[in-house]
């Protein structure tokens, strides 16, 4: 059982929209990816949305978190999208902060902040 | 009361028993947030059995107390124990390179929290979550 | 209860209602019987001893129906419990002294007597200490909702900036109903700044800070930005005495200016317009 998370490019920017619950092996799958195509792009940005997901745990926002200081290392921002009310409080809860982070509330705002930053 | 459990053998079973957290969750009438608490407790649990202890299970029981409406979940297993407890309940601490966020965070997500372990002698975790 | 009790009291309810009056008029802490028209403390007196005795009959048991009528209309009489619990006590006791006036009771039946009277008086009072603790715990939840009605709401002042004014203690539980609130809110209104105006926040102590750093943790991960307004100055010393870090956020001191802020944010300004 292997599901892979389709990551489309639109100009500079991967977008990848997650429809479904993560499993961990989709997960890691994801993280690696993102980073190959990252690297067959040359893409200076990343916007992740997640509005379907409605719970992340420790070990998903690791991966989560992971990514997005890879790419980071990689030269390219990344912004989440889309993270919805309960799963930011049971974040929080956790402990998990996501600290150095851009989101946004949708897809399209993201993209915006995404454009505005990779502008400046 | 009724109760339901998952075997924690495979990391399928990870996704099982977190499937039926919240589906106990949803029918006992907690809201979205407290659903996702549970289920991310839930998910905590079973994935520290399968990382750490190789397979154990996951039990979910509807209870009252009082009047009160409530979900309780146990997660036990014949794993190694653990050594300290004290430690694994700071945030932070993990022995696998994790966030070491799982077990202060399951002790805040939930309303109660209790451990029992010992070394060589497996681990049992009770939590339970109260609808107000 | 036995059949001489019943007739002893009836023939004497008079003399009773008049003594006990009398006895109750000497009672501090009630003002009813010390502001009321005579002629209501007579009639209000009078259904009282009524009530008091309507669970009196030959026989022994009383009957749970009589005593939640007995129940439910003293609870009308709107007052304290303490007084209530005067009320039967003394009630009682004028009962007893009359009846060993009467020598309904003397000293060979003192036993009997003793314990009729407690079959009679004892489920009267946990009756009505019973449906004054449910009053007071439907009083307090409804506070409490109330409270929380009060206080949580994310209101939408301008396109994508939102204010929730926070008003009155915060506890645990609160403190997870505003946060809910305000997440639910950033979302469903599109706010991309939202303001947390402490105004009304009596004391900002440790736990307070902390609940306060989660929901602001919280917005910005749905993609929003937090904003802390309102901060007095004795708020911002016990703030910086407490050693709380609120460093990641930004703050103001007022609403207004945490307005203009929100506004610089979301790229817009207020501009006069000059008259013409
Ligand atoms: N069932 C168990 N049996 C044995 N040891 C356990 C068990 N559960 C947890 N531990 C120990 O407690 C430590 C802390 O667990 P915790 O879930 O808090 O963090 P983690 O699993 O290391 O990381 P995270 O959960 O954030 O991905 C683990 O690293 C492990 O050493
Ligand atoms: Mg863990």
């Amino acid at each position: 059982m292997k599901t892979r998370i389709p990551i489309l490019k639109l100009n500079d920017v991967l977008i990848v929209s997650i429809q479904w619950e993560l499993d961990d092996q989709t997960a890691i799958q994801f993280q690696e990816d993102l980073l190959n195509k990252m690297h067959e792009t040359a893409a200076l940005g990343v916007v992740i949305d997640l509005t379907p997901i409605d719970f992340i745990d420790s070990f998903i926002a690791k991966v989560l978190g992971d990514v997005i200081n890879m790419t980071g290392l990689m030269g390219a921002k990344v912004v989440i999208t889309g993270i919805q009310p309960a799963v930011a409080i049971t974040l929080i809860e956790l402990g998990i902060r996501l600290n150095n982070v851009m989101t946004a509330l949708d897809l399209e705002n993201g993209l915006d902040k995404l454009n505005k930053e990779l502008e400046a | 009361m009724k109760r339901s459990s998952v075997e924690i053998i495979t990391e399928w079973d990870i996704v099982a028993a977190r499937q039926l957290g919240r589906n106990e969750a949803k029918k006992a009438g907690f809201g979205t947030v407290d659903q996702a608490r549970i289920t991310t407790a839930i998910s905590e649990l079973a994935r520290n059995i399968y990382l750490y202890a190789g397979k154990g299970r996951i039990e979910i029981e509807r209870v009252t107390d009082g009047g009160k409406d409530g979900i309780k979940v146990v997660a036990s297993d014949e794993g190694p124990g653990i050594p300290d407890l004290r430690k694994v309940m700071e945030d932070g601490f993990s022995t696998s390179g994790g966030l070491g966020a799982g077990m202060p965070g399951v002790k805040r997500l939930m309303d109660e929290f209790k451990v029992i372990s010992e070394p060589n002698n497996g681990t049992t975790i009770t939590a339970t979550k109260w609808l107000h | 209860m036995n059949k001489i009790t019943v007739e002893g009291i009836r023939q004497n309810m008079d003399e009773i209602i008049e003594r006990w009056i009398k006895t109750m008029k000497e009672e501090k802490g009630e003002r009813f019987f010390h502001f009321m028209p005579d002629h209501l403390i007579e009639k209000t007196s009078r259904e009282f001893a009524e009530l008091m005795t309507s669970n009196i009959d030959e026989s022994d048991a009383a009957s749970t129906e009589k005593i939640n009528d007995f129940t439910e209309k003293v609870v009308r009489f709107g007052w304290a419990i303490k007084f209530v619990n005067k009320a039967i006590d003394n009630f009682s006791d004028i009962v007893f002294e009359l009846l060993e006036e009467k020598h309904i009771i003397n000293d060979a039946n003192f036993k009997s007597f003793n314990q009729l009277f407690k079959n009679w008086i004892n489920p009267l009072r946990e009756s009505i200490i019973d449906a004054y603790s449910t009053e007071w715990e439907r009083t307090v939840s409804l506070q409490k909702i109330a409270l929380q009605e009060l206080s949580a709401s994310l209101i939408p002042v301008f396109e994508k900036i939102s204010v929730m004014p926070l008003v009155g203690t915060i506890d645990t539980e609160r403190a997870k109903l505003i946060m809910e609130n305000l997440l639910e809110g950033v979302v469903s209104q599109r706010a991309e700044v939202v303001l947390l105006d402490i105004t009304g926040v009596p004391v900002v102590d440790t736990m307070v800070a902390h609940h306060i750093i989660q929901a602001a943790d919280a917005v910005r991960l749905v993609g929003a930005k937090c904003m802390l307004v309102g901060i007095r100055p004795e708020i911002a010393q016990t703030i910086v005495a407490l050693g709380i870090n609120l460093h990641e956020f930004t703050t103001k001191s007022t609403l207004q200016k945490g307005m203009q802020a929100a506004l610089g944010l979301t790229n817009r300004a207020i501009v006069e317009v000059e008259e013409q």
